[in-house]
């Protein structure tokens, strides 16, 4: 139990030195706008989106779990790295700063999701049917 | 009866019937979300305090390991970015937790609830902005680094001050024989580990496609990482180019090496490249994660400081050539400045230093962030 006050303690007293820090920058209520904004985008607009896909796949008959689901999270991880490269306005600093052909390089990773995923997915099938055929191996 | 009608406490407007947003799953999430920003604030700190060391440490930071820099920056980035899937898998298990009802229960439950708020907000902050930073995008009004290094010790404290109120329920789920975990229902488990091993998958894949700017071994995997190993320069990337630092080959005409201490001198490039040459083989480690090794040949810049008078304990003092730049003026503690690993380099991959590279003499030193490597050297000062 003390240990639990202690490192809540801890936790306060951290949290007030990076707020000393932050309310010595300039205009800190801009930075605070941004650490709200990122909470509102998050909860507001971006896990709602995830939920209502899963809702009407669900309610179209399509089950998003297993499999599938693991690769909608990858090819999704793998694309939030992407953006920014993507969408980054503006030149570069000079030519080793994003020297990689970046919309290239994400259909390159989403097809490879999607052969892994289909292969597995084959593989698994194939697997099932065999073991359906012999059911006294099993 | 009926003489008193008693109202039914409403309930809550909005009920989750998915699965897995239970304890377990987010303990689970927590604990490897919890090891990534341990690693990326400790690294990060670690950093800053080779970047902008105080005084009292300047004299104390060791210039060993020589790959130290390459390694801990590189696993600050790669560990920001594999927290970059972990964190919304976090928020996805505990969402239904944000329509609590009632929402406020007492002033301990608002407190509390505040600092989940600054926890989730401080956490998103980091990550976007530690991100963009390392594709030099910077859409926000304020100054990356000091706000990047405030708003790293809140989230630190938040997740501390998180794990002090949660600890009764990460201890009842932290392992599958847990009593927390043993009470849930047993049919969600395989879902659940299938769960989690999809969110390492997409953290690992994230990290394994960005991690080849600092391990060269992986650059066939570079495809999201804003550096390549394989581009650049005499086979290295550069951060500022001479032409952004305003330094031309016209304005390095009657260049001079001046090296200030108890016996002053000045050298022209000849007469360095007479003195004692050596060649090392070190990293050139930017604070933005990437990383690559390179060979370079020059003087050492403990010679240079000797024959200035400056004894065995002398420090330096580096300027360049470059007009403005917030890095101008390095300082180079003691242990760095007296390494024999520490060079004026002249050279790089057997070839004279190109322009971008801080042509025609430039500071490489080990266990170092890159913009303390000075390039464009005009002025050394035993300190």
């Amino acid at each position: 139990m003390t240990h639990r006050y202690v490192v809540g303690g801890c936790g306060i007293a951290l949290m007030a030195f990076g707020g000393s820090l932050l309310v010595a920058q300039p205009e800190p209520w801009r930075v605070v706008l941004w650490l709200a904004s990122g909470v509102l985008v998050h909860d507001g607009l971006l896990a709602p989106l995830v939920i209502a896909i899963a809702a009407l796949a669900a309610a179209a008959g399509v089950r998003l779990r297993g499999v599938a689901r693991a690769a909608l999270i990858v090819a999704g991880s793998l694309t939030v790295i992407a953006l920014p490269p993507l969408l980054r306005p503006g030149g570069v600093a000079n030519a080793t700063v994003l020297p990689l052909d970046y919309p290239r390089n994400w259909l390159v990773a989403m097809a490879a999701v999607t052969v892994i995923w289909a292969g597995y997915a084959g593989v698994r099938a194939c697997v099932r049917r065999a073991a359906r055929r012999r059911p006294d191996r099993r | 009866m009926g003489f008193m009608r008693i109202t039914p406490p409403s309930g809550p407007p909005i009920t989750f019937t998915g699965r897995l947003h239970d304890a377990r799953t987010a303990t689970v999430l927590g604990r490897l979300l919890g090891l990534a920003i341990a690693v990326c604030f400790a690294t990060g700190v670690l950093s800053h305090c080779l970047q902008h060391p105080p005084a009292w440490l300047a004299d104390r930071l060791p210039s060993r390991p020589y790959w130290g820099y390459r390694l801990t920056q590189g696993l600050h980035v790669a560990s920001g970015i594999a927290a970059i899937p972990l964190l919304p898998a976090k928020l996805w298990a505990v969402y239904p937790r944000l329509f609590t009802w009632p929402p406020v229960r007492s002033v301990r439950h608002a407190l509390e609830r505040l600092s989940v708020a600054v926890l989730v907000a401080a956490g998103i902050f980091e990550l976007f902005t530690g991100l963009l930073n390392t594709f030099q995008w910077y859409p926000w009004p304020f100054s990356f680094v000091p706000v990047h290094y405030a708003v790293a010790w809140l989230l630190l404290g938040a997740l501390l001050l998180h794990i002090a109120v949660q600890w009764p329920r990460i201890r009842d789920h932290f392992t599958r024989r847990s009593p927390g975990t043993l009470a849930l229902p047993a049919a969600d488990g395989p879902d659940r580990r299938r769960l989690l091993a999809a969110v390492v998958a997409g953290a690992g894949a994230a990290t394994l496609t960005t991690v080849g700017q600092s391990v060269t071994a992986l650059g066939p995997l570079d495809l999201f990482g804003p550096r390549s190993p394989d581009h650049g320069p005499q086979g290295l990337p550069v951060n500022r180019t001479a032409a952004a630092a305003r330094v031309t080959e016209a304005s390095l005409t009657g260049w001079r090496l001046t090296v200030a201490g108890p016996r002053p001198y000045s050298l022209t490039l000849d007469e360095l490249r007479a003195m004692p040459q050596y060649e090392v083989t070190l990293p050139l480690a930017c604070v933005e994660g990437w990383s690559k090794s390179a060979r370079w040949t020059g003087v050492r810049v403990r010679d240079l400081l000797d024959r200035a008078g400056g004894g065995p304990d002398a420090r330096c003092r580096v300027v360049s050539l470059e007009a403005a730049g917030a890095y101008r003026v390095m300082d180079m503690g003691r242990l760095y400045a007296q390494d024999p690993l520490t060079l004026l380099a002249l050279g790089l991959n057997g070839e004279v230093l190109s322009l971008d590279h801080g042509y025609p003499a430039r500071i490489i030193a080990p266990n170092r962030p890159g913009v303390l490597q000075t390039k464009w050297v005009g002025r050394l000062e035993v300190s």
